[in-house]
């Protein structure tokens, strides 16, 4: 075996599965199926310190076991499918991260037990969803990571300067961050202004969290309100089968109220056919300002093309792992159940193609895909320097490796959070 | 509004003279001039003006009065020219020119000129400076630059222990913390002034500065940077005694940044109660008065300041936050008298007396260890914490951290006069020189009766008496 093509892997002390990399390619360059058995060798080990996808085996395997579902090479698919098996772990670098999650997610859609998978995948998590576990993975990501902060942060900026001036206010939040985003709001409005403002928020989760979660939760956003001397009420709405059920009622929308609708990670879990309904529904609140963040992924519009729709779901993939990894210390739990959560999320979208829950479809959409959608019956509100440079002070206090694309003058709107150069969030602001 | 007319570089046209109810008060908290005072209400374009004192001769123009006086010697002018006009020299203050704001009545002038051109930018005023760091925004040059130099610098510690170099993921966590669920079981216990007071008392050497408006974001104050310049301990000291308090009323009672108004201010305190026992009621109380054991009489210097010989000291005492909060009787249970009701409330079951009163002392005593002797400190830390509200020490618990600088107060005035009072600094290094006499005196007299004022008690009066005093 040649193994003079590779640069030999630096000898670093690792105490898992190490495969050698070079022989699973090598293998398939000569298109010889018989099982190489060079594998549990800790002698030559993967070098941690590289950049996750350097090798790129991963993703080449990835790629073509992709490919062989699509084709239906059941012999292709299975000898990938092994081959993978041998090389990935879940607790080894980048690439055995990716190898290990699409693994099981490629398993699902070759098997065609994807529905299952998924729930028995949920139903573990939620056993360990306490609110402690939650708050302290939330907080902990939070602090070393700006993906979720952005949004709030450019959101919150948003809102305030949308109601400034109210004495009612009622934000309607339509996200699973757990009521992150708000502290932040409510300590600008205790300082900010002579007259602090009655604040109405209502929360509707889509995911499956726990209900004890949220009420704790609820519990803690009125103390610290109370904390705060703003007037506060908040109300949950959890259990919605489909955000489409929204009604003026059901949030209890008054009329003296002006009314900021918060969408954090929100209208990805619309059904596409839906999501047309649900943006008009937003404007019969006739809202003061409508604030959405999303990810910058298309899952959608290459649904019908599992290659494609992989290829995607491999790049996001790829760059959140990345991120993660430099993110966070080297072993952090908060880390790992970060990427659980995200391989529930990758099964969900390779594997499951019926209707599993409402709340846990995830088709999402480029920035400029929302564009369009809202565009119908709203139109962008840019940013304002103010918040621009609160955002840009914001991405200071974290690692390096994180940069504000600023809001196009033309047709895309909002601005992009992009790491490495690679936007990865995209928030955005939009008035009736 | 009355537009100033600036002729031969004065200020004329007062509006007419402003008649509050005559204040008590000695020093005068802003927005509450004195009756006397000639009312100045100047256009907002001539407030921002930069040069409006005119030399009359030359046409020059100056930022302040005192600048042009100075120009104007070199004038050579008659003696009758270098005169002021016919007035003699009133005091001014300023309303604002913005009308919707409480200080455009001429009641709640303010009395200085700088103060009122600060003021006018930062409530009316356009937000022209801006910090690098955290984007925070600031209408007065003085302000962002001061914020400037401790931006990033300083750190935001939780109750329950963790760290926070960032405000907005300190201000997240806080909402989640589980000390706050504790802490709002002791708002409702108390008032709600209280969480705000209590949480504040971890920001010691919290900045009095314009963000102090907002009462509840104080509670996000940093704590003070371990740099201690020479200024520093006397505002850890005296944010122990007022930091509490919620420094929306220090700033009533300060104004902007003026510790030396902070200082005159604690300085009788601490000179009062140090007149307590040593002069008049010393010597009265426990030999002639024969008190009740209600140790207020002794740090209810609102009730009965005039046992004491200094007439000054009492008029101060009743602006002190504190004789307010002794008055009610402690009600508003802030860090300092929650010291003293440990004595006299002794049987009230106050949640946060007690924890304030250990967690201050522990704190005072780290204070005051890193400042003064630490044995003599340290000793009566110690002891105090054991038994905060046994007889013998019912002394110890409010002198655990102020111990020393009363202590010293006693000790001086007894053997100086009271006006070393007045001159006693809260500087360490005075502290620490007359701690060194003291250093024998205090354990005489045993675990209960404990001879930490260190003044020779015997040499005054008779023992026996003490101990029934105490």
């Amino acid at each position: 075996m040649d193994i003079s093509f590779f640069s030999p892997p630096e000898t670093t002390t690792f105490f898992h599965k190490n495969p050698q990399k070079n022989d699973p390619y090598l293998d398939m360059q000569s298109t010889n199926n018989q099982p190489q058995s060079s594998h549990t060798s800790t002698s030559i080990s993967s070098d941690s310190g590289e950049p996750c996808g350097d090798g790129k085996w991963a993703s080449r395997l990835l790629r073509e076991c992709a490919t062989a579902i699509s084709d239906k090479d059941s012999t292709k698919i299975r000898h990938l499918l092994w081959m993978l098996n041998e090389l990935a772990s879940p607790y080894g670098d980048c690439d055995q991260k990716l190898a290990s999650y699409f693994l099981q997610a490629l398993f699902c859609k070759a098997t065609e037990s994807g529905q299952r998978c998924y729930k028995t995948l949920a139903s573990v998590a939620e056993k360990s969803h306490s609110f402690d576990a939650a708050r302290k993975l939330i907080l902990k990501f939070q602090e070393v990571s700006p993906w979720t902060t952005f949004g709030h942060v450019a959101s919150n900026g948003a809102i305030l300067e949308a109601l400034d001036g109210e004495n009612k206010l009622h934000i309607v939040d339509i996200s699973n961050t757990l009521c992150t985003q708000w502290p932040t709001l409510l300590e600008a409005l205790a300082t900010r202004n002579d007259e602090t403002p009655h604040l109405k928020l209502t929360v509707v989760i889509t995911a499956s969290i726990a209900k004890p979660v949220m009420k704790e939760i609820a519990q803690r956003m009125e103390k610290f309100a109370r904390l705060m001397g703003v007037p506060f009420e908040f109300n949950l709405i959890s259990g919605l089968s489909h955000l489409g059920g929204l009604t003026k009622q059901n949030l209890n929308i008054q009329d003296d109220e002006a009314i900021a609708i918060n969408c954090i990670g929100a209208l990805r879990r619309v059904q596409v056919e839906e999501r047309t309904a649900v943006i008009h529904m937003f404007q019969s609140f006739q809202p003061r300002i409508v604030t959405v963040v999303e990810e910058e992924a298309d899952f959608t519009s290459s649904k019908n093309d599992f290659v494609k729709c992989f290829e995607e779901c491999l790049r996001f993939t790829t760059l959140y792992f990345e991120m993660l990894e430099e993110s966070f210390p080297p072993t952090s739990n908060e880390r790992l159940m970060l990427e659980r959560e995200c391989s529930r999320s990758i099964v969900r979208v390779l594997a499951c193609d019926d209707e599993i829950g409402e709340g846990d479809r995830e088709c999402r959409e480029r920035g400029s895909q929302w564009t369009e959608r809202l565009r119908e019956a709203f139109s962008p509100v840019s940013y304002s320097d103010d918040v621009v440079d609160d955002v840009k002070a914001l991405l200071k206090r974290y690692r390096t490796g994180w940069s504000l694309q600023p809001q196009q003058a033309d047709h895309e709107s909002g601005i992009y959070l992009a790491w490495k150069e690679e936007p990865v969030v995209w928030a955005s602001a939009w008035k009736p | 509004m009355t537009e100033e007319v600036i002729s031969s570089g004065f200020i004329q046209t007062p509006i007419g003279e402003a008649n509050p109810p005559p204040l008590k008060k000695k020093r005068n908290l802003p927005g509450t001039p004195d009756p006397e005072a000639e009312v100045i209400a100047l256009s907002p374009k001539t407030l921002m003006a930069t040069n409006r004192f005119l030399c009359e001769i030359c046409g020059k123009g100056f930022q302040r009065d005192q600048n042009l006086q100075l120009h104007r010697r070199g004038h050579n002018l008659p003696w009758k020219l270098k005169q002021r006009t016919s007035k003699e020299v009133r005091k001014r203050v300023y309303v604002c020119p913005e009308k919707s704001c409480v200080h455009h009545h001429p009641s709640r002038a303010l009395g200085d000129l700088t103060g009122i051109k600060k003021h006018f930018c930062r409530k009316h005023g356009e937000k022209k400076w801006k910090c690098e760091k955290c984007s925070k925004r600031y209408a007065v040059q003085s302000d962002w630059k001061a914020h400037s130099k401790t931006c990033g610098t300083r750190e935001y510690k939780c109750d329950c222990g963790t760290i926070f170099s960032r405000r907005d993921s300190f201000i997240t966590h806080r909402a989640f913390c589980d000390a706050l669920a504790e802490e709002t079981a002791r708002v409702t216990a108390a008032s709600n002034v209280v969480a705000a007071n209590s949480i504040n008392y971890h920001f010691v050497g919290a900045s009095l500065g314009p963000g102090m408006g907002q009462h509840f974001a104080s509670m996000f104050k940093p704590i003070s940077t371990n740099n201690e310049t020479p200024a520093n301990p006397i505002r850890q000291g005296l944010s122990l005694w007022m930091g509490g308090h919620g420094l929306s009323q220090t700033q009533e009672s300060i104004g902007n940044n003026n510790l030396q108004e902070i200082h005159h201010q604690l300085n009788p305190a601490v000179s009062t109660s140090g007149l307590v026992f040593t002069t008049d009621p010393f010597v009265s109380v426990p030999c002639s008065n024969s008190p009740p054991i209600n140790y207020p009489l002794n740090w209810d210097f609102g009730n009965k300041p005039s046992s004491n010989s200094s007439e000054e000291l009492t008029n101060n005492i009743s602006s002190l936050p504190l004789s307010n909060v002794a008055k009610d009787g402690g009600s508003q249970v802030i860090s300092v008298p929650s010291l003293f009701s440990t004595q006299h409330q002794s049987h009230q079951t106050h949640s946060t007396a007690n924890m304030s009163a250990t967690a201050l002392l522990q704190k005072a005593a780290q204070m005051g260890a890193t400042t003064t002797d630490p044995s003599f400190l340290g000793s009566f830390g110690l002891k105090c914490n054991d038994s905060q509200i046994q007889d013998g020490n019912r002394y110890c618990s409010p002198y655990g951290g102020t111990a020393t600088s009363v202590a010293t107060a006693l000790q001086s005035s007894v053997t100086d006069h009271l006006s070393t009072l007045n001159e006693l600094q809260m500087y360490p290094s005075k502290r620490r020189h007359i701690q060194v006499d003291q250093d024998s005196t205090p354990t005489t007299g045993g675990g209960q009766t404990r001879d930490f004022l260190g003044v020779g008690i015997q040499s005054i009066c008779h023992p026996s008496s003490i101990n029934g005093w105490i």
